[in-house]
């Protein structure tokens, strides 16, 4: 026990001062005391680590130049395809940052991913779309993609599912709202837009499929997720 | 509940802790902390295995954070919990992903037994009831021969749905709920410790002397400590500088009130509500008699059945607002974010907890030494305080993010004054 004579407390430590009034404490130090809180030791922040900055500093730098030479080109060409390369850069790094360093449920990481990717294809359908120069008249990212996506993104969170032994509590709503997605082409198909439709009914197919399986084989803990989530 | 944890296992946060995830962050961590000291160095492995055993008689600890469409929910978590080793942050932030999703931590340095809480799980009385149970478990591991005597609950023990009910929903009245607005109060100033530092200093004195003073004066412990704590405010920051704008706020101090003793009900989550000392000390003669009889006309009132159910009732009939229940969780987020920080953060200068008397069964005694407790403090509240005793051994914790420690220097010296013998614990932050 050390004693500090301004304060007229005791204190049981090594430390050379008292800690209300950092006034020098009398007595001796006890040998292998162990102090009750332990030493300060500076966490090893993470460094910003060089290969993200240069990555970073070059995708800034080429989102501006992608800009200027667009903006500077209207007269030639009056499109914005400047957003297809900006896009992808960003689904870039949204597939590094989220898809592959993050630690959230895979699930939801390939449920995103998947449609970010169809939202970014339909960008680029968009801004290729030429209906004069005929080769194919149908929009390939409705007609193709989307379905295509849809369904193995399905095929996947349910094969993850199957084989991985995870708690498949957690990823039963992803797997749920994926496969409610996969109901969107067949409403294309119905309004129009889409025109080449086995794969759309091959998605629905394979979703309505998934559906059954999950009502048939997991209703309960279907319900019980659904009840979570919507309580209000 | 009565089977053992299972994934049907989840529960609506109550409602004082709906407001915790969206207003803590790495500063504001809304942890608090309790330590038991026993007599003998903590074994790490026997520690992890009673961890294990009692978070299965308590499912409601064992559990994750997870955001539905309307409110965040606890869900089962099926991953393991680790016991840990002490670090220095003191009641830092508890962040899921690195803790196997769990929101509370369990550490151990020499003789200590240390729990880290989220609020929105449980106030001191449920963190209590789980560290009682781990501490009586693991000294059954050890091999001591203890009997529970209905004071702590053991391994055997089936949970029940009694302790976890949202208590405050069930005293809650809808015709006496009337908001009263508050004043901002005044904030202690000071220079901030850096990379979101605690600083702790405890104290530690005879419980006996400390009731024959608190009764001399005809109050109760923590009356007489927030009272203190009010005039040691005043003499180290107030008084001769009431002209200057910012002390011009009232200074308040709030201090917890466990309901479970004013209320029927065993919960083991938030049940807790409060009172407030309010004080504008802005002349320069204020004697600690005049702030005796104002704290204790306070507490007075703001113990009563009608206040406290009031208080109560304004928290619930908000969260029963139908737009906001309705409200997708994204937005509410930040409706419950925006409010917090108009209302809620600022109109408190610090808080006071007494988490009281600890009572272990008498077998059990001679291998517990000593109790601890501890509140995080943030960027607004740089100073709380926390109070907890056992047998003869009061100890008031006092934890700061600002590198000053006058209060707590005067703080003690009033006690030095009076005759105590006070032994102080420090974890030295300022010498970092």
């Amino acid at each position: 026990m050390k004693y500090c004579d301004k304060c007229k407390i005791t204190i049981n430590t090594n430390n050379k001062y008292c800690p209300l009034c950092q006034q020098v404490l009398e007595g001796q130090n006890i040998k292998g005391l162990v102090e009750k809180y332990p030493e300060y030791v500076s966490v090893n922040r993470k460094i910003f680590p060089i290969t993200k900055k240069i990555f970073l500093f070059a995708t800034v730098v080429s989102i501006i130049i992608l800009l200027v030479i667009n903006l500077s080109s209207l007269d030639i060409n009056p499109k914005l395809w400047s957003l297809i390369p900006i896009g992808s850069i960003f689904y870039f790094w949204i597939v590094i940052s989220f898809g592959v360093f993050s630690r959230q449920n895979i699930a939801l990481r390939l449920f995103l991913l998947t449609a970010l990717l169809i939202g970014l294809l339909i960008l680029i359908d968009e801004y290729t779309y030429n209906p004069t120069e005929i080769l194919y008249e149908g929009r390939w990212s409705y007609d193709y993609l989307m379905p295509f996506l849809l369904a193995s993104c399905n095929l996947a969170i349910s094969g993850l599912l199957l084989i991985k032994r995870v708690d498949y509590r957690d990823y039963i709503i992803y797997l749920l709202t994926i496969v409610i997605l996969s109901l969107i082409p067949i409403i294309l198909v119905f309004v129009n837009i889409i025109e080449v439709t086995w794969p759309s009914i091959l998605a629905f197919g394979l979703a309505i499929f998934i559906l059954l399986f999950i009502i048939f084989f997991f209703p309960k803990s279907i319900k019980d997720e659904i009840k979570k989530i919507f309580h209000a | 509940m009565n089977r053992e944890s299972s994934y049907d296992t989840w529960f609506r946060l109550d409602n004082s802790g709906k407001i915790f995830p969206e207003v803590s962050n790495h500063r504001e961590t809304n942890v608090f902390r309790v330590a038991i000291t026993l007599t003998e160095v903590v074994d790490h492995d026997l520690l992890q295995l009673a961890v294990e055993a009692i978070l299965s008689r308590y499912p409601m600890f064992k559990v994750k954070l997870k955001k539905g469409l309307f409110w965040s929910y606890f869900d089962y978590n099926s991953k393991p919990f680790y016991v840990e080793e002490l670090k220095h942050y003191v009641c830092g932030e508890i962040n899921p992903k690195k803790n196997n999703g769990y929101l509370f931590r369990l550490m151990h340095r020499n003789t200590d037994i240390i729990i880290e809480m989220f609020h929105s799980l449980a106030d001191g009385s449920g963190v209590m009831a789980l560290l009682k149970a781990i501490v009586f478990e693991y000294l059954v591991l050890t091999g001591k021969n203890i009997k529970p005597d209905n004071l702590v609950s053991t391994k055997y023990e089936r949970p029940s749905m009694e302790e976890y009910e949202d208590a405050n929903s069930k005293f809650y009245d809808s015709k006496n709920k009337k908001h009263v607005p508050e004043k901002r109060a005044y904030r202690i100033k000071g220079t901030p410790l850096s990379e979101d530092l605690t600083g702790l200093i405890s104290g530690t004195m005879s419980t006996k002397k400390m009731i024959d003073l608190a009764r001399e004066k005809g109050l109760t412990i923590t009356e007489y400590f927030a009272a203190l704590m009010m005039h040691t405010l005043y003499v180290t920051q107030i008084q001769y500088r009431g002209h200057i704008k910012s002390n011009q706020n009232p200074v308040k101090i709030f201090v917890p009130v466990n309901l479970r003793k004013h209320f029927p009900s065993n919960t083991l989550r938030n049940f807790s509500n409060f009172v407030k000392t309010n004080m504008v000390m802005t002349k320069d003669d204020i004697t600690f008699e005049e702030i005796i009889a104002l704290v204790k006309e306070q507490f007075e009132k703001g113990m009563t059945k009608s206040e406290l159910i009031r208080k109560m009732s304004e928290n619930v009939s908000f969260e029963k607002n139908i737009f906001l229940r309705f409200t997708p969780y994204f937005l509410k987020k930040y409706a419950l974010k925006i409010g917090y920080n108009m209302l809620g953060m600022k109109l408190n200068t610090m808080s006071l907890t007494n988490i009281g008397k600890i009572d272990f069964p008498e077998s059990m005694q001679p291998y517990v030494y000593d109790v601890t407790a501890g509140v995080y403090s943030g960027k607004f509240n740089t100073l709380n305080c926390s109070i907890m005793s056992f047998q003869d051994r009061l100890k008031i914790t006092f934890t700061r993010s600002i590198v000053e420690t006058k209060i707590e220097r005067e703080f003690f010296r009033h006690f030095t004054n009076l005759g105590f013998d006070i032994e102080i614990e420090s974890n030295y932050v300022e010498e970092y």
